[in-house]
Formats: C-alpha cells, structure tokens, sequence
C-alpha cells in the first residue's frame, strides 16, 4: 500500500472544470462587452459626474418628502394587500388544508410567480391600467404572492396536525378551523414576513416610480431627465435615507416578534 | 357585566381587535390618499381584458425572426453567470480581508469592512446609474451592476461565516509552525468551501432574474428587448419574451437547486 | 532538552495563574503535570509553544543546532521555527473534520515546508509515503482517506498523534489528551504515546493520575500556580488529596468522588 491508494486526485479533478469555466466566462464576457480599459475610464467619469452633483439641492428637499410619502404608502398598500393575497394562495397551498390537487396548482402558481421578475408584471399592469399608482401597488401585490405564499404554505403545513383534526373532530368546518385553529399559530410568523416583505416592497416602489409609478422614485428619474442633478442627488439621499430608516423599523419589530424566523 | 364585556370578553381580545381595527382604518386611509381603489381590479377588468386580448396569442416568431433576440438572452444569461462568478469571487476575497481570524492588520479590516457595508446601503438603483452614466448604457453596464450587488449581497454574510469557522484545527496548525496563509489554506478554506459554492450558485439564480430587470434600465439583454417591444406596442412579441423568460428563469432555478443539493450532500 | 524557568502569570486584579513554575525535562522522560481545575497546568502547557506568554520567565528549547531559544521571548518566524519541532496533542483532537486523515497528518509539516508549495500543489510522493507510515505506526493507515470528521474519537486522537509523528518533533505536548476518551481509548493512546519519550521528551498534562502512574516516568504536580511536587509518578493518597482537595475520596490513585460530582478517573 502506498499513498497513492488514498491520495486524492483533487488537483486533476479539477482541471477540467476549471479550464470549461475559464472559457465560458471569457465567452461571456465578449457577448457583454466588458473591456478594463471602458471601466476605468469610465469610473473616473463616474466619479467626477457625482462629485459635480454636490452639492444637493436642499431647496428641493421639502418637495421630496410628499413624493416620499407617496412611495412608503404604495409599498404599505401593495404590502397589506399582497399579504391578503399571499395567505389565500398560502392557505390553498397547504397539504393539510387543501386537497392535493388544489395543493399542487396553488404550489405550482407560486413558484411560477416568483419566476416573473416585478418589473414585467409592472409593465403588463401599465399596459391594462395606465401609469399611476394603481398597477404599482397590485405589482408590489402580486410580487409578495411568490415569497410569501411558500414561506407561509411551509409555515401552515407546519402546524401540529392535531390541531387542526381536534377541531375538526368537534364538528368545526373548514373556515372555523381556519380563523379559530391556522391564524392564530401563524400571526406571529405572518407579522414577520409582512415586515420583510414590506422592506423589500419600498425598495421596488422606489425602483418601479422611476419607470413611471410616481413617488420618489419618478422624481429621481425626471431629475435626471431634466439635467437637474443637485435636485437628483437630494432624491437620492431621501431615498438612502428612506430604505434605511424602513429597514431599521423593520427590524426592530421583528425582533419585538422573535419567533424562529427563517428570514433571520 | 357591561355590554363591552359582553361583546369583547377578554383584555387580549379588545387588544387585538383594536389593532386589526386600526390596521384596517390605515389601509383604507392610504387607500383614499392615494386613490386606490382595490376593487378597482374587478371593476375595471375589462382593462385587463383588452390587454389580454392584444397580448395573445403569443407571436413566438419574434423569437427566430431576427438573431438578436437568441442574442439579447445569452447576454442576459451571460450577465447573470460573470456576475456571479466575478461578484463571488470578489465577495469571497472580501470577505477574508474583513474577517477577524483572517486579517490580522486592523486597517486593512476596517477598509473592508466599510467597503461592504457602503455597498449594502446604495440603493440598486444608484448603482446602475452610476455604471451607466460610467460605462455607457448596455450589458457592460449590467454586468457591473450584477457584480456589485453580489458583492454587497454576500460579501457580509461571507466574512461573518469565516469568523464562526472552527477555532481549534486553525490553533493546531499555527501550533506546527504554519503561517496565516497556510492556516487559511488548511483549515478554513475546507471548512468553507461547500456553503461558499452553494451561495455561489444560489447567486446565479438571484442574478438571473436581476440580470433580466436591468435590461429595463439600460442593461441590455432581453430584458430591453422586453421593454421596447411594450413601449411600441408589439405585445404579441412581448408575451412570447416573457414566455421564455419564465422558462429560463425556472430552469436557472431549477439547476441552482439540483447543484446546490449535490454540493451540500457530498460535503456532509 | 526543555527547560522552563519561573514561569509567572498573574490577572490584572493580582491572583497569581502561574507562581514561579520551574522544571527540566530531558529526552526519554514522559512527565506527567497534575493539579486540580485551574491550577495552572493547562497555562503552562501553553507557554510551552508559545500559545500563551508568560509575564515573565522562561521557556529553553533546543533547536537542531542544539542553541537553546527562549519560547517566550521569541517572535513570528522565529517561534513558528521552533513550533515546526514541537508536537502538540490536544484534548479536542483538533483535526480538519472536512480532510481526510491521511491529509491532516500531512499538515503536520506545513511550518517545514515553504508557504508557496504548500499552498500550489501540496506534497511531494515521498512526504505522503512517510505521513503513511506514520499513520500506519497509530494503526490508522487503513482509515487513511477517510474523513476526520466520520471517526471515532479514539481514532481521531491516533490521527493527531500521527500527525505529530510526522513532524519528527524534537519535543511533543500533550493537553489533556485523554479526558474525552473512554477508559479502553485513552489506554491505547497512552501505550502509542510512552514509546515515543524514547526519542523525543513528551511534557503531558492529565486528570488521570492512575495513568500518569502507570504510564509516566515522572509527574509534577502543581496547585494554585505553584509546582508542590516533582518525582514519582507513583503518588500517595496524601499526596493526592492535597492536589485535589480534601473533598476527594482517593483509592488507589483512583479519584472516585468528589463532593456530588464525578471526576474522571
């Protein structure tokens, strides 16, 4: 016996898979046009284009606030409505409320929701709705339907099955059991998604008003649109401000929570 | 007993109902600022109808007829997979020069780690603009955009599993006489080494649907393909776009999942 | 081959850890240190390689032009020289579960071999041959390419003796290197450890004075930082119970029972 019995081949196994990924990624990086010499020059002008944005225009700082106010409402409404939303499709999704087809359907339109990327929901709802409020919030709805549907369907199935069967075995019907036996044992947790799910919401309202939703998103965007990049800059710090003092919020009230969150 | 007992029987149940109650009465407030009008959905469904009905059925000639749409996807893909595999890389080395068992020099650490903290906080939509207004707009753009947001994704969650790696193997090799370096190379890295692919490939499929979204914002790939072909009204083309998309972003999942569960179980 | 010279260590708040420990151990010695919790035993070992600095005294060992260096005082390159000879088992093992045996013992020499190599491509076929045949010395070589982590620890520990083996020590450290085995392991491993103080000093701190007796060539005994005893490995029950405490029942070198909790014997 010598070593060589034992010794892993690992350098050679490697190779291959190395040398493949090598040649993919310069592939790809032809296709996206990537040159050094671009990124260079281009983060020094970059650099000096946010520079010369300083500094903000701090008169235009009182204007920020109603479309601010705007976007944290849209991403509260879209929130409140996709969690309504989000525990329908939950509920159909559970195996231990739902039949195995209905489990299976609800299942398979959840996933398939998360496959849809918001901005193509959003452009889909402005086509049929026009700009405006209204398509962004039933985006920022119907997105919550993806990642919440299966953290809350997993959460449901969850549940000790004998409560639901107690209930069930006194006579309770399937709403009964719903209001008096689910709800209650999944608040905590659904409290806990909705304030996660809100964070990401107020991102994507901001990010979805600059493709014409309103808030504070539309005002960065027609900032810059109009040249006026001190009055962008000031968007942009509401908005740092914005994300931040939400994400502070949220987690300070999910603490307050603190059940064993998978999201922590 | 007062009729208030009566009805709300217990001090928890008057809480509750009070704070369902207020959270009701604030939604139907915003709702009314803003001028939503949640059944408006139902009501004004013919909307949606119309839309359907030019949306479908879907044109998935647009997909053959010209080159540059099969080409407008491999650049989305190609974004989604140099974004993950540079942003990981970068997030990786990273993260060890912030980690506390692998940087010994305290500023260098301290750069790194407000580095990563500065990325996590720029909003996404910055960061594009700042690429953009660097690079022009196009896939380059996305590229780096997809890239900084991997760094700015992992890069803390990198350095804090370094630093909960196991102490004690690292302690017996610095007691053969080993450097850090080679401490690292021995006993961290294969400690690490599993959840660190596994991210990685967890990444690919976040990247993926990021990849298609900035194509919106002047990132190129299908995603402005997508863009433009609602903006001129050809959304015949556009349902076929999306047809794909949701293909392709479900088969990125779907690999991400398989290779994700192949790694964790051979590392176990 | 060791000396060690007034080791003291104090907390800010002035308890003395260590009090003027001093003591020399020569090739072919197996000393065993004793003493209750947090006597100092466990702080010693580590001054030993540089684990831990004293806040004064000396640590002599003998590299291989035969100058003696002072553990304590040396730095970085220096020290991880020295540390390159000296062999340390610990009482967790302390292998890389992900690697394989084979792989840990190899690790063994990476002080001895330049950072770069190491790094690049690993180990030459004839360093690997001798990690074999120091793992094939602790029984383990069949086991060779299995992961660390699956064994037992009985196992691990001939692995980490290996592993010291290879390093062709010129002093080897053993803390507490059979407090988490069962009593059948921790015979093995004291048997696979005594014939290896016929080339090299082995300085090992235990709880188990039946073994260091039965095993060792010498024990010292330390309490409340201070060396008390220094001889015999055979101890008498007096003796003992002045290490441990009065509260212990001693028989025969066995402490049995001490005061409601039970102390490995």
């Amino acid at each position: 016996m010598t070593w060589r019995d034992f010794r892993p081949t690992r350098y050679r196994k490697y190779l291959i898979p190395t040398l493949a990924v090598t040649l993919l990624s310069l592939g790809a990086a032809r296709v996206c046009g990537v040159s050094l010499q671009k990124l260079q020059e281009g983060l020094v002008t970059s650099g000096l284009f946010i520079a010369r944005m300083f500094p903000p225009d701090w008169q235009a700082f009182p204007e920020m606030l109603e479309p601010a106010f705007d976007s944290v409402v849209i991403a509260f409404l879209g929130t409140a409505f996709g969690t309504l939303m989000a525990m329908t499709f939950a509920l159909l999704a559970a195996n231990t409320i739902a039949a195995p087809w209905i489990r299976n359907t609800s299942r398979f339109l959840i996933g398939l929701e998360r496959s849809l990327p918001e901005l193509v929901i959003l452009l889909l709802l402005v086509a049929a709705f026009g700009l405006g409020a209204t398509p962004a919030i039933l985006t920022l709805a119907i997105g919550c339907v993806g990642m919440m549907g299966k953290l809350l369907a997993d959460v449901i199935e969850e549940i000790d099955p004998v409560t639901i069967e107690s209930m069930q075995s006194v006579g309770a019907n399937k709403m009964q059991v719903i209001i008096f036996g689910v709800w209650p044992q999944i608040l905590p947790s659904l409290i806990s998604f909705a304030l996660f799910r809100f964070e990401v919401n107020l991102r994507l309202s901001v990010v979805l008003g600059a493709v014409g939703a309103g808030g504070i998103g539309y005002e960065l965007d027609y900032a810059f649109n109009t040249l006026a990049y001190h009055r962008a800059l000031t968007a942009l710090l509401v908005i740092l401000v914005l994300v931040f003092a939400t994400e502070r919020l949220s987690r300070g009230l999910r603490e307050k929570i603190k059940v064993g969150d998978p999201l922590k | 007993m007062s009729l208030a007992n009566f009805i709300l029987p217990s001090k928890k149940y008057r809480q509750r109902a009070s704070v369902s109650g207020l959270v009701i009465l604030s939604v139907a407030l915003a709702c009314a600022y803003i001028g939503f009008n949640p059944l408006g959905f139902f009501t004004e469904f013919h909307f949606v109808q119309d839309l359907l009905g030019e949306m479908l059925p879907p044109n998935f000639d647009a997909l053959w007829s010209s080159s540059s749409i099969g080409f407008s996807f491999l650049q989305t893909v190609s974004m989604a997979f140099l974004g993950t595999l540079y942003g990981g890389l970068m997030a990786i080395i990273l993260s060890f020069l912030a980690a506390a068992n692998t940087m010994p020099f305290r500023v260098i650490r301290a750069f790194a780690r407000s580095l990563l903290s500065l990325l996590r906080v720029i909003p996404a939509l910055g960061i594009v603009l700042i690429y953009v207004i660097a690079v022009g707009i196009g896939t380059f753009a996305g590229l780096l955009t997809v890239v900084t947001i991997t760094v700015a994704t992992f890069g803390k969650l990198f350095t804090e599993m370094i630093e909960n790696a196991e102490a004690p193997p690292s302690e017996a090799i610095y007691s053969v006489g080993a450097t850090q370096v080679q401490v690292i190379r021995y006993s961290i890295i294969p400690q690490m080494l599993p959840t660190f692919i596994a991210n990685l490939l967890f990444s690919f499929d976040l990247n993926m649907r990021m990849a298609v979204w900035l194509g919106v914002f002047g990132g190129g790939g299908i995603g402005f393909q997508l863009y433009l072909a609602m903006r001129v009204l050809h959304y015949k083309d556009a349902t076929a776009y999306i047809f794909f998309i949701i293909v392709l972003v479900i088969l990125v999942e779907k690999v991400s999942d398989f290779l994700r569960k192949k790694v964790l179980k051979a590392s176990a | 081959m060791l000396e060690v010279r007034n080791l003291t260590k104090s907390l800010p708040n002035g308890r003395r850890l260590l009090d003027g420990i001093s003591f020399t151990v020569e090739r072919g010695e197996f000393v065993g240190i004793l003493g209750a919790s947090g006597a100092g035993k466990t702080l010693t070992l580590r001054c030993l390689n540089g684990l831990l600095r004293p806040d004064a005294g000396s640590v002599f060992v003998r590299d291989e032009q035969d100058i003696a260096h002072d553990i304590c005082k040396i730095r970085k390159r220096q020290l991880r020289h020295m540390r390159e000879k000296i062999g340390v088992i610990f009482q967790g093992y302390h292998l890389v579960k992900r690697l394989s045996a084979l792989e840990n013992v190899l690790i063994g020499r990476l002080g001895q071999i330049s950072t770069l190599r190491s790094i690049l491509y690993g180990f030459t076929d004839d360093e690997a041959n001798q990690a074999l045949l120091a793992l094939a010395q602790v029984k383990m070589d069949h086991l060779a390419g299995t992961r660390t982590g699956s064994l037992s620890g009985g196992e691990m520990q001939r692995v980490a003796i290996a592993r010291a083996i290879f390093q062709q020590p010129t002093l080897l450290l053993a803390d507490e290197p059979i407090s988490n085995l069962d009593p059948s392991n921790a015979k093995v491993i004291m048997k696979l450890i005594k014939p290896l103080s016929e080339q090299v000093p082995v300085v090992g701190v235990f709880h188990q004075p039946d073994m260091t007796a039965k095993y060792c060539t010498r024990v010292i005994a330390i309490k409340q930082g201070k060396v008390i005893y220094d001889g015999d490995p055979k101890l008498s029950d007096q003796l003992l119970a002045e290490i441990y405490g009065e509260e212990l029942t001693v028989i025969e070198n066995k402490i049995l029972v001490k005061q409601g909790e039970s102390v490995a014997s």
